[in-house]
Formats: C-alpha cells, structure tokens, sequence
C-alpha cells in the first residue's frame, strides 16, 4: 500500500519504477521534470549551448541505463544532476586551455513581474554583468553558486552531489561569493 | 568600535546566514563591516535573482531518440534473460510432475545406462512407452521450452525485425 505523503515526497517514484521496466513515456516525463536544472548546470559549468546540451543528454541517458542503481529514497533530479556535474568535470579536464575572456552570453531566464520597462532593461543589464563576472569563476566556485542561488538547494543537498562535508559547501559559497563581490568591484567603479 | 575589533569575514558570512550573532551587532556599528554586509546582501538578492535558462525545445526529443537507439542495459538483459529461463524450467517441470512424466523419464534413463548394449533398443522403447503414458505433458512441456527459448532469443536479439517488419523480395 502507498502512503499519502509517499507520493509527495518521492514524486518520480512512479515514473522511475515504469522506466525500469522500460516504459519510456515515464522516462520522459523524467526528464522533463528535471531537465531545467540539469541543462542550467551544465551551462553554468561548461559555458557553451551547444555543449551543455550534449552533456544533458548524454547525463540522461547514463541516468536511463543505470536506473538500477538508483536509489529511490534519494532525490531523482539530485542523482541525475551528479551525473551530469561528473560528465562536465571530465569535459573540463580535457579542455586543454581555459577560454576565460570568450564567454558566451547568457540568455534570459528571468520572467518580467511587474517591473517597467525601463526597470526590466537595467536589471536585464545587471544580470548580464552578474552572469559575466559569475563565468570568470573557477568551476568549483561556479558549481555551488549556481546550486545554492540559482537552484535553491540546501547546503545538505550539494554537499550530496558533490561529494563533501556542509561545512566546506558553506567555506566554498562564502569564497565563491567573496571572489564574486571581488570581481563586481572594479565593474561598478566603471 | 576600531577596524582591529572587527570579525573574520567567514564568521561574519556565517552570521550572516544564520541571521544573527555577535559579529552583525558588531556590523551595526562599525562602517567598514556594515559596508560589507550590505555589499554582500545586495549581491545575495541579485544572485537569488537568476535563474536557469530552458534547454532548447528539442531537448526531451532528442533525449528520447538516444535513449530509444543505447541498447539494452546488460544487467535488464541479464535478469530477464534468466526470468525467461528460470520460468521455462519451472512451467515445464511442473507439467512433467502433474503429468506423471518424471517416473517414466527417470526409469527409461536408469534402463539405457543398465542395458547400455540394447541402447537404440531401449530409446526408441521409452519413446514410444512415454508417447503411449505421458504424450500430452511431453508435448506439453517440449512446447513452452522451445517457445519460451525463442523468446528469450528475440528479447536478447533487439536489431532482428519483427515479423510484422519482414519484406519478401519477389
């Protein structure tokens, strides 16, 4: 028998027992469920369109192959963006040379509110500046800004995905962070 | 309060995300700490701010084709592969049982190895006495293992075609 808030807290269950036994509708619902996040660290980490979609990809198809190894009490959308973080970091190693100064520009994500028009285009343009001085980071550093603020996770989450204690997600935000502040500086003095 | 009194910015952070500690208080009053406070407050709500862009519209599509085209996982393989099998064996043994064919299989083969001279003799002997005492469980159980090993075939098989897909040339 299912509990009630069975299927509140672990919503993918039902689709991950389906797409096991290979029902690939329930695998797509999956991935459609996730793929924002997924994709959004992809392309935090690896600053590229085209590449980042290519690691989502290929992050949900090692996720479809290996779902026998899941396990379901762990959080669907977590398990799959540690893959996808995994494959970004082997991509990152073979990348012979850095292109730090040839960022791609970040497209627009946020939605409008209430905000006027002439509000929507100076904070357009502050986040363009954020997302540039964000690109200039480190991986390490870009990894857990982008899951911390951009995707809202807990300290507890990313310290999962990555692999490390809470304590040193909270050293690494807060040098991410000051790094960050860092290199805003200079942006807003010109 | 002087610059020398101020906090180590990591417990001021810390603090900070708790919201609240000795070192605010501190902030409150000194005007280099407050300035980094409220510099870091500000850049907290334009980072709240973003958000993650949309894969491209295509993306599930195409997620959905490499999934369709990777080949089946060699452990998906490997458990129905001996479902199929285990189960075949159960089906088949368990007609063999109910069918009374166990008796007459095991006296015929207790008989070729006793009489290994008169061996031809002594299959075609059980063939027949097992054709006139137990042919509905033989055929029984010769079926399902023979349909149950060409299903195993095919489920291990994914590239042949089905039959429905098969074309015959002129």
């Amino acid at each position: 028998m299912t509990l009630p808030d069975e299927g509140k807290s672990l919503p993918w269950k039902n689709d991950v027992v389906a797409a096991r036994r290979g029902d690939h509708s329930a695998f797509a619902s999956l991935v459609r469920s996730v793929q924002r996040p997924v994709y959004g660290l992809c392309l935090r980490l690896l600053k590229s369109d085209a590449e980042a979609a290519e690691v989502a990809q290929d992050a949900f198809l090692r996720a479809f192959q290996n779902l026998h190894r899941y396990d379901e009490a762990r959080p669907f959308d977590l398990w799959v963006i540690a893959i996808a973080r995994n494959l970004c970091l082997d991509i990152l190693r073979r990348r012979a040379k850095v292109h730090t100064q040839d960022v791609e520009e970040m497209k627009e994500v946020l939605p409008a509110g209430d905000e006027t028009q002439e509000n929507r285009a100076i904070a357009r343009e502050e986040r363009k500046s954020l997302e540039g001085a964000l690109a200039t980071l480190p991986v390490e550093d870009r990894e857990v800004l982008e899951l911390y603020y951009v995707q809202k996770r807990t300290t507890k989450e990313i310290a999962g995905v990555i692999g490390v204690a809470p304590g040193t997600i909270m050293a690494r935000l807060f040098r991410a962070r000051e790094k960050l502040r860092k290199q805003m500086a200079p942006r807003e003095l010109s | 309060m002087t610059n020398t009194e101020c906090p180590e910015l990591e417990l001021l952070f810390t603090e900070l995300s708790e919201g609240s500690g000795a070192s605010l208080e501190h902030a409150k009053s000194c005007e280099r700490c407050g300035e980094f406070v409220s510099q870091h407050r500000e850049l907290e709500r334009e980072l709240f701010r973003l958000a993650d862009p949309f894969p491209p519209s295509s993306f599930v599509s195409q997620v959905m084709a490499k999934v369709a085209g990777s080949p089946v996982s060699k452990y998906r393989e490997l458990k129905v592969g001996l479902a199929i099998m285990f189960g075949a064996f159960a089906l088949a043994l368990s007609v063999l049982i109910f069918g009374g064919g166990v008796g007459q299989v095991g006296i015929l083969a207790a008989s070729a190895v006793v009489h290994s001279q008169t061996l031809l003799v002594g299959v075609s002997s059980a063939i027949s006495a097992l054709w006139t005492t137990a042919a509905v469980p033989m055929l029984l159980s010769l079926g399902l293992v023979l349909g149950a090993a060409l299903f195993a075939l095919k489920r291990l098989m994914p590239g042949i075609p089905q039959f429905s897909e098969v074309k015959i040339s002129s």
